[in-house]
């Protein structure tokens, strides 16, 4: 049987990949050509990693590389072999949302929420440098990162909200410890 | 400060109730009761037929999007993110023609390789589909002739997508290419081959899709009475949504030969109706199923082909088909607002009243007709208010031309106009010496009028808005008298809070609007609505409203708004209809089981059911609060020997609106207002214009959820400042679009976001639910007359052009200094005022219309005002009956087509059938 391929696009090799993708060691065989993004979302579960343009113009795709944001769109999975891998579902603890992901649902920072994964990542990256970031430096870390919806106000004054969670060190206990209450908030009013 | 406390599985959730003695609910907040029922809430704008339902629960307070930790977590699934086990990939083969009759598809080649399951061409699906029912004229692929370049030919469903990409190489089409048109004008000509054929109702042999004629008042005397008038030819490029998500469908014919679609949709009842077409299957055996929306503002409102696409081939393979866009096919399907040519003509009498108002638009349709039909009396209807005119005259043509559609988008069919008729009275008040706020409010319709295209206005919150605007934004120290490069200007918004009429024609008075609930043992509510989340925060309303009529917990209420298969109908998120109308349907569901449950309370506490009021999680005697019982007990009581509590409420708009052909279009249960001023700096030496600040006054009636409807101001500035500045759908001379992607395709970042400061007027709407209104589309439209004028207090020259790109300012100001003889445009001198006498008379008749506006929204005895009464008429009868020569007229008459304006040349034609053609 014939077979029709793209002249430029020969059959690619399977490679391993191995990386470190939101806390739990993986290992997959992708293409040696596969896009990260494609990864991620194809073969690695990450569905909340976006696609939106394919092209590192709306930064939907946004996920952090060993600490640092990255468009996975532009990226080659293959750069990212042996790396630490952040996406939007690794941002939580488990137990708690990241004050990130907290404000945004208070301050009206997500609407149709698709931009939003991306904006978490690379917010939190920010946070996790500078706990109170002034509004330039908010811009500057979100300029790459398009949001149709809410004109940037309403996420530019979550990432306050979170640095000042952040920077008033207010959390609850560890829910995991035995003391912890399973029903916070019974018996008074809620 | 905010908690940080969220703990999955460890949630605080509220108690579904308690009793009347102990405190498991909290006491009543009397500040978010209003004050007819004896709480701390002022009601300047008098009393609501809801107030009696406030259990002081949820409206009127920021509230958290009800879906919004699905966002924050990734865990929301769009359209790409729903994955089917076995599921193909489908690619769609695409025109690169941009008109061309299809001579042959050989898809023998692509059917040879391996991987490939199906392929489907135009040949599997002959039924033609489209929005509006009185213009089906899309198929699902190329029945004949592609009509765009990017128009559907062929599709075919592979394994993975590079075998899909591949396959899509491989069929192979032949066409033969037609002449194609590509400005808006050459579609009023006749053509050799118009790109649709109507029939007998084809026009002429043009390209005209549709063609509005319309004049209200004395048109022919307006012109004698006029001493200040506006000429302006408007360019308008044509914008896309650019929502974030691209469209994405999945396709998945169950065992039991169901078909589910998975779509991100506005409107998934139109997209069923469609399917039912095209499929040629009865519309219970499809499913549709509303994924999470990313980002719609009109964009994801049509019945779309490439939905046809992904049923037929799932239908052909026998499996699952996943079919997602590429950014550059979001651009060919578009649907984005039209590119327009609009003739502004405005005229004002010694009095500074606006006599008249002509307007001419000429509106591309690109190649199908979308919702152009309606989009082409919007262009002329939506600008007849907020004002009292003396006459309006509309000519409006949509044609066809080989362009990606035009469609609905954010402000649909107002904005182009409403731009130019803001900058038009700008230049009036100049013309008069008079201030442009002082212009506008002495020129107000009055609460409960009618205006002159016959629409009926209930509550309205203009002259708020604009008073709230001059002093927020200190207009009276800045406006003329600012520096060079610096100015600050106005505009104004006007807009439907939902349509009058359905899309789809309904003779069995079929409700706009239903919601069902079902409370069961536990408590909760589960609300069935088909209402369209887009993220507009539309499961919060209703959401909201359920929890304020039965008061509960927000968490007590769950939305199962995704699938017709378990929602009742609900038109979709067009038109800004759904609080108004899903609001009010959910709140009438709700009142049903209000009664079921008051009335088990006076079974179990013996007492008076007139007396007893539900505050929260609690029913109890107003008068003595100690007796009543928890909302489970009476919840309980109401369930014995029926079980679960149904019911279903539904919203239907009252009757109104005249009788002339297109009277209803623009027909709404209310409107919303807006007025914005912007501040904005121009570099004189090169054109770039930064808007530094935006004050958004925006009269939504109520604000249910003040968070969101801020998140909607901001956003609609967000979308038109792109509109105004930097948008633009380019096309090379050849008719190719140049910029079908994010790079260039400038839409405004972080950086050229301006502070706005949102200000939200509430008018108390009598028909809305609680008093609300619309607040998604309206405050679009004033930020671009806004920017304009500002534009010109900073360098006195007036745009036509939109986007206002450097090159296109900087040209304007070259132009004025050749024509003022000044070489550096530094030297430039900003405009000045000084007012004229006319100034007083301005304010003082502003302040008896103030006078006059309370005393008819307190007042339920008000009598009739119709527009007309400011130029003398009796304001208690329709001027056409008191005035012959305010007759509505609806065709040309010959003089009128002895000198057409642009549009009104489309007039010049005659239909088929009326040239006793019968094709």
């Amino acid at each position: 049987m014939v077979q029709y391929r793209l002249p430029m696009l020969p059959h690619p090799e399977e490679i391993e990949w191995t990386a470190e993708v939101n806390g739990a060691e993986t290992t997959l065989h992708i293409e040696n050509n596969a896009v990260l993004l494609d990864v991620l979302r194809e073969k690695a579960g990450s569905l909340g990693t976006k696609r939106g343009c394919d092209m590192g113009t709306c930064g939907c795709c946004s996920v952090l590389i060993d600490g640092d944001p990255r468009l996975s769109c532009l990226t080659l999975a293959s750069e990212a072999d042996g790396t630490s891998i952040t996406t939007v579902e690794g941002l939580s603890d488990g137990h708690h949302l990241h004050p990130i992901q907290q404000t945004f649902t208070e301050f009206g920072g997500s609407q149709c929420g698709f931009c939003t994964p991306g904006f978490l990542v690379v917010i939190s990256a920010l946070l996790s440098e500078n706990s109170s970031p002034s509004d330039e430096e908010i811009k500057s870390a979100i300029e790459g990162n398009l949001c149709r919806c809410t004109g940037f106000q309403q996420i530019v004054d979550s990432v306050r909200a979170a640095s000042d969670i952040l920077v008033a060190g207010d959390r609850v206990e560890d829910s995991t410890s035995a003391k912890s209450d399973p029903h916070p908030g019974f018996g008074e009013e809620v | 400060m905010v908690g940080y406390k969220q703990q999955p599985g460890k949630l605080p959730f509220s108690k579904p109730g308690s009793g009347g003695k102990n405190s498991f609910s909290k006491p009543i907040e009397e500040n978010m009761i209003p004050s007819s029922q004896g709480g701390k809430l002022k009601q300047p704008w008098g009393p609501h037929r809801h107030d009696s339902l406030v259990s002081g629960q949820v409206i009127g307070k920021d509230t958290a999007l009800v879906d919004s930790n699905w966002k924050v977590t990734g865990q929301a699934h769009y359209g790409d993110d729903v994955r089917i086990k076995g599921e193909l990939i489908g690619r769609i083969v695409r025109s690169p023609h941009h008109y061309a009759r299809v001579i042959s598809i050989d898809c023998s080649r692509a059917l040879k390789l391996p991987g490939v399951v199906a392929v489907a061409t135009g040949a599997d699906a002959n039924n033609k589909f489209g929005v509006l029912p009185v213009t089906k004229d899309e198929h699902a692929m190329a029945v004949d002739k592609v009509r765009h370049a990017g128009d559907l030919v062929a599709c075919v469903a592979a394994e993975d997508e590079a075998t899909a990409r591949e396959a899509e190489r491989l069929i192979e089409v032949e066409y033969e290419i037609l002449d194609s048109i590509h400005d808006m004008r050459d579609g009023l000509k006749d053509s050799f081959e118009p790109i649709h054929d109507r029939g007998k109702y084809h026009i002429g042999e043009s390209n005209v899709q549709k063609r509005v004629f319309q004049e209200f008042g004395d048109v022919s005397g307006m012109l004698s009475s006029s001493v200040a008038s506006y000429k302006e030819d408007w360019v308008f490029a044509g914008v896309n949504h650019a929502f974030t998500e691209p469209h994405a469908v999945v396709a998945h014919w169950d065992p039991t030969g169901r078909l589910t679609l998975y779509t991100p949709q506005q409107v998934p009842h139109y997209v069923h109706r469609a399917l039912a077409d095209v499929l040629e299957i009865p519309m219970h055996q499809i499913n549709v199923h509303r994924t999470f929306v990313g980002g719609g503002f009109g964009g994801k409102s049509d019945p779309f082909p490439h939905e046809m696409c992904a049923a037929i081939l799932a239908r052909k393979s026998g499996r699952p088909v996943r079919l997602t866009f590429d950014r550059e096919e979001v651009y060919w399907v578009n649907r984005g607002r039209h590119p327009s040519r609009i003739e502004m003509n405005l005229h004002a009498d010694e009095e500074g009243r606006i006599c008249g108002i002509e307007t001419d638009a000429l509106i591309d349709g690109g190649a199908f007709a979308s919702f152009g039909h309606v989009t082409t009396y919007y262009n002329g209807v939506l600008h007849t208010a907020p004002y009292e005119i003396g006459s309006f005259h509309y000519t409006g043509a949509r044609v066809w031309t080989n362009k990606p559609a035009s469609g609905a988008m954010r402000g649909h069919g107002a904005v182009n106009s409403r731009c130019a008729v803001e900058v038009g009275l700008d230049h009036l008040a100049e013309q008069l010496s008079v201030d442009p706020i002082s212009l506008r409010l002495a020129n107000l319709l009055p609460p409960h009028s009618s205006t002159i295209t016959g629409f009926r206005v209930t509550s309205i919150g203009m002259r708020e808005c604009l008073e709230r605007v001059r002093q927020e934004s200190g207009w009276t120290k800045k406006f003329r008298r600012l520096p060079l490069g610096k100015g600050i200007g106005v505009g104004c918004g006007f807009f439907i809070s939902g349509s009058g009429l359905p899309i789809h024609w309904d003779p069995n008075k079929f409700p706009h609007a239903t919601v069902h609930l079902k409370i069961d043992m536990d408590g909760g509510v589960t609300v069935h609505t088909g209402a369209a989340e887009i993220g507009q925060g539309s499961d919060t309303v209703v959401a909201q409203s359920v929890a304020e009529v039965l008061g509960l917990p927000l968490d007590m209420i769950r939305i199962k708004s995704r699938e017709s298969d378990t929602s009742p109908v609900d038109l979709g998120s067009y038109s800004s209809r759904v609080t108004f109308m899903n609001a009010n349907a959910a709140i009438s569901a709700a009142m049903d089981i209000r009664n079921n449950l008051i009335d088990a309370t006076a079974q179990i506490t013996n007492s008076d059911k007139q007396g007893l009021v539900i505050g929260d999680r609690r029913i109890f005697q107003k008068s003595d609060p100690s007796v009543g019982v928890s909302y489970l007990e009476a919840l309980h009581k109401a369930q014995e020997d029926r079980g679960a509590l149904i019911s279903s409420g539904a919203y239907r708009t009252p009757p109104m609106g005249k009788t002339h052909k297109g009277a209803a279009a623009g027909l709404a249960p209310a409107y919303s207002f807006s007025a914005y001023a912007a501040e904005v700096t121009v570099d004189v030496e090169t054109g770039q214009i930064n808007v530094e600040k935006v004050w958004a006054a925006h009269d939504c009636g109520k604000a249910l959820n003040p968070l969101a409807v801020k998140g909607q101001i901001i956003g609609s500035c967000h979308m038109g400042m792109g509109q105004v500045l930097s948008e633009e759908m380019r096309y090379s001379r050849n008719g190719s679009l140049l910029n079908p992607d994010l790079l260039d395709y400038k839409i405004p970042s972080v950086h050229e976001m301006p502070e706005v400061t949102p200000i939200i007027v509430e008018s108390n709407d009598p028909e809305g639910p609680f008093g609300a209104k619309e607040a998604g589309e309206g405050p679009l439209l004033p930020i671009l007359p806004a920017v304009c004028n500002a534009v010109y207090d900073a360098i006195g020259v007036r745009p036509s052009e939109l986007p206002l790109t450097p090159e296109k300012v900087f040209k304007l100001i070259e132009k004025r200094c050749k024509s003022e003889g000044i070489l550096d445009p530094l030297h430039l001198s900003p405009p000045s005022l000084n007012y004229s006498d006319l100034q007083t008379t301005l304010e003082n008749r502003a302040s008896e219309h103030s006078t006059r506006d309370i005393s008819r929204r307190l007042n339920e005895e008000r009598s009739e005002y119709y527009n007309g009464a400011l130029f003398g008429l009796d304001p208690s009868i329709p001027p056409d009956q008191s005035d012959p020569s305010w007759a509505v007229r609806v065709t040309p008459d010959q003089s009128y087509l002895d000198d057409p304006r642009l549009a009104g040349s489309a007039w010049k034609h005659t239909e088929r059938r009326k040239r006793g053609e019968e094709k």
